[in-house]
C-alpha cells in the first residue's frame, strides 16, 4: 500500500541557516477549506443513520401506509418512546444491560490492574510466560471460543443442578454468571495496565518497601492512585464494549428473556418488527439502546485523550 | 506486617496472588476451551445427545464436499480484504486532516459515535438507510434522477454494503489511533525537513509515513484479524444473504452450531478458519516488518 | 478504590446469582411466536389462571428463531412448560425428545374436536403430540382498487391471467424502480415468502415434495420444475421484483400477493375504510384444479417440565370453549383474523367475514394440503428459499437450481430416514 524509499534522516542535515518562507496565505486558506470540507462530509455520513433513525421513529400509521410511504413524519408521534417502554420489556433489558456491564467492567478493572502490576513490577517465574500468553491470546478470535465456552458453562460441576460430573442440570447457563464469567479478564486490559505500570519508577516501590509497607498495601495505596487515568480509560473501553456486546449474550440468553440485554432483546424481536406499523417502534427502541452510551461517553470525554490510543501500539 | 530483607525484584507470594485470577481465567476460558474445541472437531455431536468420534470426517466433509464452506471462505476474504484495503487508507487520510484541525473534541465525538453504538443498532439503522425503494439514500438519488443500487438485495451490492458499513463503524477508531501516532511525531523533525528543502510530498513519504509505521502495522493487522472473524454485523444486517452472498465463515460455523446443532462440524470449521487467519496474519506481519528493516 | 478482595467478591456475588431460584410455585410458561399485542386475549387468560396457587405467564419467541431457541433453551435449562409448535418443527422436536406425548384423556378431546388435517399435523409416527391451535391457508389476495384502475373487475383465476393483470398494474418510475408492483413475494427471513406459494403451485400441479417414506426428495420432478418456472418466470420477465416485499401490501402499492389469512389485521390497518371494497381474496390462480397449502400449529408440553400434568391441564383449559363461547385460544385467533382448528370454536365464533370465508372454504373443500413434517424441515426450507431465489435472479436455470436442491435435501434425509 505505502512504499517507503530512503529516509532522509533529519539528524544528518546541518544546522539551519535560513528560515523557510511561509506558504502564501491563499494556499493555506484553500487548504483549510478542503480540510474542513472533508471532515464535515465525513461527519455528515457519521450522523446520517442516526438522524434517519430519529426521524423514522416519529412516523405514524398515516405515513407508513401512504403509497408511496412518506419520509418525513406528517404528524410526529412523540408517544412512541412511551410505547417502547409499554409494549416491549425495555426495563428488563435496560436493567440487565446495566447489571452485566457494571459487573464485567468492575471485574476487568480489578483483574487487569492486579495482573498488569504484577507483570510490570515483579521479577517472578511466571512473569515472562504469562506476558507472552497475554500478548498471544489477543490474537485468538472470539468465534473460536463460543462453542466450547457455551458447553463449559453448561457442564460446570455442581452448578445449577449439575452433579460433580457436570450432568443433570443446566450448569451456569441461564444465570448472570454465564453472561459475565467469560469476560472477567481481558487480555488487552492486562496489557494496557502493564504498559502504564512500567512507566512508574521502581524507586517508589523500593522506598515504600524500606518503610515496611506490605506488598498489597503498596499496590492499593501507592500504585493504584498513580494509574487512575489508565483505570479511567479501561473503564470506558470496557463499559462501551460490554454495553454493546451482542453475539455471546445472544447465544446464552436466546431462551432466557429475563437475562436479555438491550441489543439482544431488540435483535431477537426483529421478527415482530416486520410489519410496517412496527418499524417506528423498532427505531425508537434502537434510539433508547444507543443513548446511554453516548451520554456516558460525553461525560467522560475529557479522559479520552489521544495518547490513550497510542498505548495499544507497540 | 512481615519484616524481611529487601528483595529488588520479587515480592514473595504477592505477584502470584495478583496474577491468580489471570491464571484461573486462562485455564478455564482459554486452554480448556481450545482443547475442547479440537476434541469436538473430531466428533459428530448434536448436543441433546452424546458426541460420537468420527476422526477426520468433519474436516474431510468441509474441505472436499461442502461448497457452501468454500464460498464462505471466499466471502470472508472479500470482506476482510475490502475492509482493510479501503478502511485503513481512509482512516489514515482522515487522521491527516483531523490532526491539523481545530475543534478536535467535536470531530472526535462525531467520528467516534459508531464505536459507541451496538452492532444490532448499526445493522438496523443501515437497513433503513439502504432500503432499496424507501431508504434515504435511494430516495435522494431518485430526486436527482439516478437509480440507486439494490444495496441489500443484490448479492454483489450486499457485500459492498456490509464492507462499507464495517468501514463506517471502524473508521473513527482507527483515525484516532493514526492521529495519536501523527501527533507523536516531533514537530522539530518537520521543521528540519522543511529547512532541508523537502516538499510536502517528500516530507510525507520520507518522514511521516516511516514514523507512524508501527501504528500502520498495528491497525492493518488488527483490522485484518477483526475482518476475518467478525460476523455480528452481517448476522444482523443480511443474515448472510441474499443467497449466501455475505455468508462469511465465522457466521456459517455459528449458524451450523446454534441453528442446525452440528457442534462437531462447526468446531472443525472454526478451527480451519482460525488456522487460515493465523497463517495470514503471520505472513502479513513478516512482510510489513521486513520492509521496515530494509528502510 | 479496588483492592485485591474486589475480584473474588465480585465473582462470589455472581456465583450467588448463579443458583437459580427454583420455586415450585413459579408460573407455568407458555412460549408462542405471537407478539404481546397479538396475544393480548390469551395473556389475559393466563393472568387469570390460578390452580392450586400455580399461575401462568407468556413468553414471546420470534417465529424465525423459535426452533433454535427451543433447542438451545433446553440445553440451558430454560425451556418453557408449554410450546406452540409449527408442524414442520415437530419431527425434530420429537426426535430430540423435547415433547411429551398427549395424555390419553386429552387425546380423545383432540380426535373428536379437530379437523383431520390439523390432527395429522400434530401427529408423528402415529403418536399425537399436542392440541392443534392455529391453521393457516394461502390464497391470492388482491388490491381491487389497483386492479380496477388497470381495467380488471375480478382477480385472475389462471397463471397466465395473473401475469397479464400484474403487468397491467405495475408502474415504474423514471429510474426504472418499481412504484406500484403487480405481484410481490414475501421477503421473510425464514424464506416462507417464496417457499409457501411454491407449495401451493406444486400441489396445484399435482406434485409433492417427498416420497411417502421420506427417503427421497422430489425436487427433480416435472411438477416441481413447472411450479418453480411459474414463480421464477415472474421475476425473470420483470413482472415481479424481489426488492418489493409482500409485507408492504397494506400500504397499497402492490396489486396481488399469495399470502396466508393471518395478514388480515395488518391489511385492515392499512386500508382502513376501504378494506371491504378494495381487498379481494380468491383462489390460487391455477385453473379449476387449484390446490393450496395449509399449515398448522399445535400446543405441546415440554417432556422435561417437572409439572407436566399441570401443564396439560392448562393446555386443555386454554383450548376448551368457555360457557358455550370461544376458548381463550379461539378468542385470540379470532381477533388476529387467524383460523382456528377447533370445531367448537368455529361453531361458537361469528361467521367468517368476506376476507376469511374463502380461506375457510379452501380448508372445508379439501383443497388445502398439509405441509409435510420431515426432519430438519426448517433447514430444508432455508435451502429451498435459496435455490428458488437463485433461479429467480437468473443465477441458475430452474432445472439446475432444483437439481442442486434435490441433492442437498437428499443428503439431509439420508441422515435420518
Amino acid at each position: 500500500m505505502t512504499t517507503v524509499d530512503d529516509v532522509t534522516h533529519p539528524a544528518r542535515t546541518g544546522p539551519a541557516t535560513r528560515v523557510a518562507a511561509p506558504r502564501p496565505r491563499w494556499r493555506r486558506h484553500a487548504g483549510s477549506v478542503v480540510k474542513y470540507a472533508v471532515l464535515a462530509l465525513g461527519a455528515a455520513l457519521m450522523i446520517l443513520p442516526f438522524a434517519d433513525m430519529f426521524v423514522g421513529a416519529l412516523r405514524g400509521p398515516a405515513d407508513v401506509y401512504a403509497n408511496p410511504p412518506r419520509y418525513l413524519p406528517s404528524d410526529p408521534q412523540w408517544g412512541v418512546y412511551a410505547r417502547v417502554f409499554r409494549e416491549l420489556p425495555m426495563t428488563t433489558w435496560f436493567a440487565n444491560s446495566v447489571i452485566v456491564t457494571c459487573i464485567i467492567t468492575a471485574c476487568q478493572v480489578a483483574t487487569s490492574t492486579m495482573a498488569g502490576y504484577a507483570l510490570a513490577k515483579y521479577r517472578f517465574a511466571g512473569a515472562s510466560p504469562l506476558f507472552r500468553l497475554v500478548v498471544g491470546a489477543q490474537m485468538f478470535p472470539f468465534f473460536l471460543f463460543i462453542i466450547p465456552i457455551f458447553f463449559i458453562l453448561r457442564f460446570a460441576p455442581l452448578m445449577g443442578g449439575n452433579d460433580i460430573a457436570g450432568q443433570g442440570g443446566a450448569g451456569l447457563l441461564g444465570t448472570y454468571a454465564a453472561l459475565c464469567l467469560p469476560f472477567v479478564v481481558t487480555w488487552y486490559g492486562v496489557f494496557l495496565m502493564r504498559q502504564f505500570f512500567l512507566g512508574i519508577p521502581d524507586d517508589l516501590l523500593e522506598a515504600a518497601r524500606l518503610d515496611g509497607a506490605s506488598e498489597y498495601r503498596i499496590f492499593r495505596s501507592i500504585m493504584l492512585p498513580l494509574v487512575k487515568p489508565a483505570i479511567a480509560t479501561l473503564t470506558l473501553f470496557s463499559f462501551v464494549y460490554h454495553w454493546n456486546e451482542f453475539i455471546w449474550t445472544m447465544t446464552v440468553t436466546r431462551a432466557a428473556p429475563d437475562l436479555q440485554t438491550l441489543p439482544v432483546g431488540i435483535y431477537l424481536l426483529s421478527g415482530a418488527f416486520q410489519t410496517l406499523d412496527q418499524k417506528s417502534l423498532q427505531q425508537a427502541a434502537l434510539a433508547v439502546s444507543i443513548l446511554p452510551v453516548i451520554v456516558v461517553f460525553l461525560m467522560l470525554q475529557r479522559l479520552f485523550v489521544a495518547s490513550n490510543f497510542a498505548s495499544g501500539v507497540k | 506486617m512481615r519484616s524481611r530483607d529487601f528483595d529488588p525484584g520479587g515480592g514473595g507470594a504477592a505477584p502470584w496472588v495478583f496474577v491468580s485470577p489471570l491464571i484461573a481465567f486462562a485455564l478455564i476460558f482459554f486452554v480448556v476451551p481450545l482443547g475442547f474445541s479440537v476434541y469436538l472437531s473430531f466428533t459428530r455431536w448434536n448436543p441433546l445427545g452424546t458426541p460420537s468420534w468420527v476422526g477426520l470426517k468433519q474436516f474431510e466433509y468441509l474441505l472436499t464436499r461442502d461448497d457452501a464452506f468454500w464460498r464462505s471462505v471466499g466471502n470472508t476474504f472479500v470482506f476482510a480484504f475490502g475492509f482493510v484495503a479501503l478502511g485503513v487508507p481512509l482512516s489514515l487520510g482522515l487522521a491527516f486532516v483531523f490532526s491539523r484541525s481545530r475543534g478536535k473534541a467535536v470531530w472526535r465525538s462525531i467520528y467516534y459515535l459508531p464505536q459507541l453504538t451496538n452492532i444490532v443498532a448499526i445493522a438496523y439503522l443501515w437497513q433503513f438507510v439502504l432500503d432499496d425503494r424507501y431508504g434515504i439514500i435511494n430516495r435522494a438519488l431518485g430526486l436527482t434522477g439516478l437509480r440507486g443500487p439494490d444495496w441489500l438485495t443484490d448479492p454483489v451490492m450486499a457485500m459492498v454494503s456490509v464492507v462499507l458499513v464495517m468501514i463506517w463503524y471502524d473508521a473513527g477508531k482507527n483515525m484516532l489511533v493514526f492521529s495519536a501516532a501523527l501527533e507523536a511525531v516531533d514537530s522539530e523533525i518537520y521543521d528540519a525537513a522543511t529547512l532541508d528543502g523537502a516538499g510536502a510530498w517528500r516530507t510525507l513519504r520520507s518522514v511521516t509515513l516511516p514514523m507512524i509505521r508501527p501504528a500502520f502495522i498495528f491497525v492493518t493487522i488488527t483490522s485484518f484479524i477483526t475482518g476475518m472473524g467478525f460476523f455480528a454485523l452481517i448476522l444482523a444486517m443480511t443474515g448472510g444473504g441474499p443467497r449466501g452472498a455475505t455468508e462469511v465463515t465465522a457466521l456459517y460455523t455459528y449458524t451450523m452450531a446454534f441453528e442446525d446443532l452440528r457442534m462437531g462440524r462447526a468446531s472443525a470449521g472454526a478451527l480451519i478458519l482460525f488456522v487460515i487467519i493465523g497463517v495470514l496474519s503471520l505472513l502479513q506481519f513478516r512482510a510489513l516488518r521486513e520492509r521496515e528493516r530494509r528502510t | 478504590m479496588f483492592n485485591q478482595t474486589t475480584a473474588p467478591l465480585a465473582i462470589a456475588a455472581m456465583l450467588g446469582a448463579a443458583i437459580p431460584a427454583h420455586a415450585d410455585d413459579a408460573p407455568l410458561t407458555v412460549a408462542m411466536h405471537y407478539t404481546q399485542e397479538q396475544a393480548a386475549p390469551l395473556i389475559a387468560c393466563l393472568e387469570d389462571y390460578d390452580v392450586d396457587g400455580i399461575g401462568a405467564e407468556y413468553r414471546q419467541i420470534t417465529y424465525g428463531d423459535y426452533l433454535q431457541t427451543v433447542l438451545t433453551g433446553r440445553l440451558a435449562g430454560q425451556a418453557p412448560d408449554i410450546y406452540n409448535v409449527y408442524s414442520i418443527w415437530a419431527a425434530q422436536m420429537v426426535d430430540n425428545g423435547v415433547l411429551d406425548p398427549v395424555p390419553d384423556d386429552l387425546a380423545g378431546f383432540v380426535r373428536d374436536g379437530y379437523s383431520t388435517g390439523t390432527v395429522d399435523a400434530a401427529t408423528i409416527d402415529g403418536t399425537l403430540w399436542g392440541v392443534p391451535t392455529e391453521v393457516s391457508v394461502y390464497m391470492l389476495v388482491s388490491n381491487m382498487a389497483l386492479l380496477r384502475e388497470a381495467g380488471f373487475d375480478a382477480p385472475p383465476t389462471t397463471w397466465d391471467g395473473l401475469r397479464e393483470v400484474a403487468q397491467a398494474v405495475a408502474t415504474r418510475n423514471a429510474q426504472g424502480r418499481t412504484e406500484t408492483a403487480g405481484f410481490a413475494f414475501g421477503q421473510s427471513s425464514s424464506g416462507a415468502g417464496l417457499v409457501h406459494p411454491f407449495y401451493a403451485l406444486l400441489y396445484s400441479e399435482g406434485g409433492k415434495v417427498y416420497s411417502d417414506d421420506r427417503s427421497e426428495a422430489l425436487f427433480d420432478s416435472p411438477e416441481a420444475l413447472a411450479a418453480l418456472e411459474r414463480e421464477a418466470g415472474l421475476v425473470r420477465d420483470g413482472i415481479a421484483d424481489l426488492s418489493v416485499d409482500a409485507y408492504d401490501f397494506p400500504a397499497g402499492g402492490i396489486g396481488m400477493i399469495v399470502m396466508a389469512n393471518w395478514l388480515e389485521s395488518e391489511i385492515r390497518a392499512g386500508f382502513g375504510d376501504r378494506f371491504d371494497e378494495d381487498v379481494a381474496v380468491s383462489q390460487i390462480p391455477m385453473g379449476d384444479d387449484w390446490r393450496t397449502l395449509q399449515y398448522a400449529f399445535f400446543m405441546g408440553v415440554d417432556s422435561g417440565s417437572d409439572r407436566k400434568d399441570a401443564a396439560w391441564a392448562l393446555v386443555e383449559h386454554l383450548n376448551t370453549p368457555r360457557d358455550g363461547g370461544l376458548s381463550c385460544m379461539g378468542e385470540m385467533l379470532g381477533q388476529l383474523g387467524a383460523l382456528t382448528a377447533s370445531t367448537a370454536d368455529n361453531a361458537a365464533g361469528e361467521a367468517p367475514d368476506a376476507f376469511t370465508a374463502p380461506f375457510v372454504a379452501a380448508l372445508e373443500d379439501g383443497r388445502a394440503i398439509s405441509q409435510p413434517n420431515v426432519m430438519q424441515a426448517s433447514e430444508i426450507e432455508g435451502l429451498m428459499a435459496q435455490a428458488f431465489e437463485r433461479a429467480m435472479a437468473g443465477e441458475a436455470s430452474s432445472e439446475a437450481a432444483l437439481e442442486d436442491l434435490d441433492r442437498e435435501v437428499e443428503d439431509i434425509l439420508f441422515e435420518f430416514y
